[in-house]
């Protein structure tokens, strides 16, 4: 990235080879849409090569790409006030779990299913942190560099959400187990 | 110690560090510890990590972008470089041209330069000096060398106007010869007079006549002049003294061209020009 700030923009390539699948990742947990988030990787990449002298050496290139991503989700969701957040869940659903028995096949669908409407009913902020910490695989260190806070802040509020989520996954399944009986 | 310290609450706190498998290698003994004694942190750490693995598939199941985004990607970089390269054209030159008179002129080179500009304006000022020191010089000489010229001239003038039997050509050379020397007294003056009122060939006193007229600056040459109109016997010449005496408005001829008009010798044409003249001269009193 230094490299980019430096002028070489060629070197934008090699960073968009190595980042873009986990930015996508990070994007399509956070808007449940491929195409959104295609055009927010789009979006994200555009906003380092116009912002490259803000990049400092100090910080990690992938702290400075959840920074930028964090901004374009942001706006995107200022811009569409209707959430988009409830697109996708049958999507999820359905690539889950191949090479399972039906049976097996069906409950997991139906697990992801809830688990999605869990996470739905999260606060945006719990959300946030439990796809960075769960799904990006990032390490508290790192989510609070992204976030801008400490450690500790971090792993309260990831141990928070995790409550929440196990609060409103049981609610949901007792509900359609309530449901099935 | 630790571990007995441990309670459930504290414990719960740390399920999802562990699962996570982010906490120190003595808070997860611990941990652990507190784990195997405690059936209730035991069910609850069973929900936490059903949850936990349910998120692990979630999160291997995020599909693959769209060939499209590499795509849309290179050409947005391709674009950025287009509209970024006219930009730095436009600024690159002044910045660059800044950048290398800065780095250009560090102090080292500054001080260089101006000991050189130093050393150059001596040799300058030197060089003047001593110019100017060798300009009277040449001056000098030149006007040794003219002032020479013309003492050659005068002794060539001299010598073929008074060399005997010498031809017609030769003293009317001798003549032009006094065009080129700027102040005429003396011996030359002499010996022009002398060429006017005697020498044998007419051409050559009409050529001395018209090398005086224009000398006739000098009162010694017009006195000359006026004295001559008597001595001349070809009406030739006596036709272009009367003009000659007229174009230098001369009054002190009057007398003498009356005489030469009472003359009976005088040729007729002569006189007619003589009255023309001595009317022009009163005329112009």
């Amino acid at each position: 990235m230094l490299q980019v700030k430096a002028g070489d923009l060629d070197k934008m390539g090699l960073l968009f080879e190595r980042y873009h699948r986990p930015l996508f990742g990070f994007l399509y947990h956070m808007t449940g849409d491929t195409q959104t988030s295609e055009d927010l990787v789009q979006n994200v990449f555009y906003r380092m090569l116009k912002y490259r002298h803000t990049f400092t050496a100090e910080g990690e290139f992938h702290t400075w790409m959840y920074h930028l991503a964090r901004n374009v989700i942001n706006d995107s969701y200022r811009q569409n006030k209707h959430s988009m957040q409830h697109y996708a869940i049958e999507n999820y659903a359905e690539r889950v779990g191949g090479g399972l028995t039906a049976d097996e096949e069906l409950e997991k669908k139906q697990e992801t299913e809830m688990l999605q409407r869990a996470i739905d009913k999260l606060s945006p902020e719990h959300k946030e942190v439990l796809i960075m910490s769960r799904y990006q695989e990032l390490k508290y260190e790192e989510i609070a560099a992204i976030l801008n806070t400490t450690e500790g802040a971090i792993k309260v509020r990831v141990h928070r959400a995790m409550n929440e989520l196990k609060k409103h996954f049981l609610k949901i399944e007792n509900g359609s187990k309530a449901h099935e009986l | 110690m630790e571990a007995k310290l441990m309670n459930c609450e504290h414990a719960s706190e740390m399920m999802v560090d562990w699962l996570n498998n982010q906490m120190p290698a003595s808070e997860r003994a611990a941990f652990e510890v507190h784990l195997n004694e405690c059936p209730d942190c035991q069910k609850e750490l069973k929900t936490t990590r059903q949850l936990w693995e349910v998120m692990g598939n979630v999160a291997l199941s995020v599909p693959k972008p769209s060939d499209n985004l590499p795509i849309q990607f290179y050409t947005m970089l391709e674009t950025f470089k287009g509209a970024e390269n006219k930009k730095v054209k436009k600024t690159a030159f002044w910045d660059d041209l800044k950048y290398r008179l800065e780095s250009f002129f560090t102090p080292k080179l500054l001080l260089r330069v101006s000991y050189s500009m130093c050393l150059l304006l001596i040799g300058l000022g030197g060089g003047y000096l001593l110019s100017r020191q060798q300009t009277p010089d040449y001056q000098g000489q030149i006007k040794e060398l003219s002032t020479q010229v013309q003492e050659m001239n005068e002794k060539m003038m001299l010598t073929l106007l008074e060399k005997e039997n010498s031809s017609a050509t030769e003293r009317m050379k001798a003549v032009s010869y006094s065009k080129d020397i700027e102040s005429v007294d003396g011996k030359v003056l002499e010996a022009l007079l002398s060429t006017l009122n005697n020498d044998e060939n007419v051409n050559v006193r009409l050529v001395t006549l018209e090398a005086l007229a224009q000398m006739a600056d000098n009162p010694k040459v017009r006195e000359g002049l006026v004295q001559s109109i008597l001595k001349q016997d070809t009406p030739l010449v006596q036709a272009a003294l009367a003009d000659v005496m007229v174009k230098l408005e001369e009054k002190r001829s009057i007398k003498p061209l009356q005489r030469l008009l009472e003359k009976d010798d005088t040729d007729v044409i002569v006189k007619t020009k003589i009255k023309e003249t001595l009317k022009a001269l009163s005329y112009r009193v």
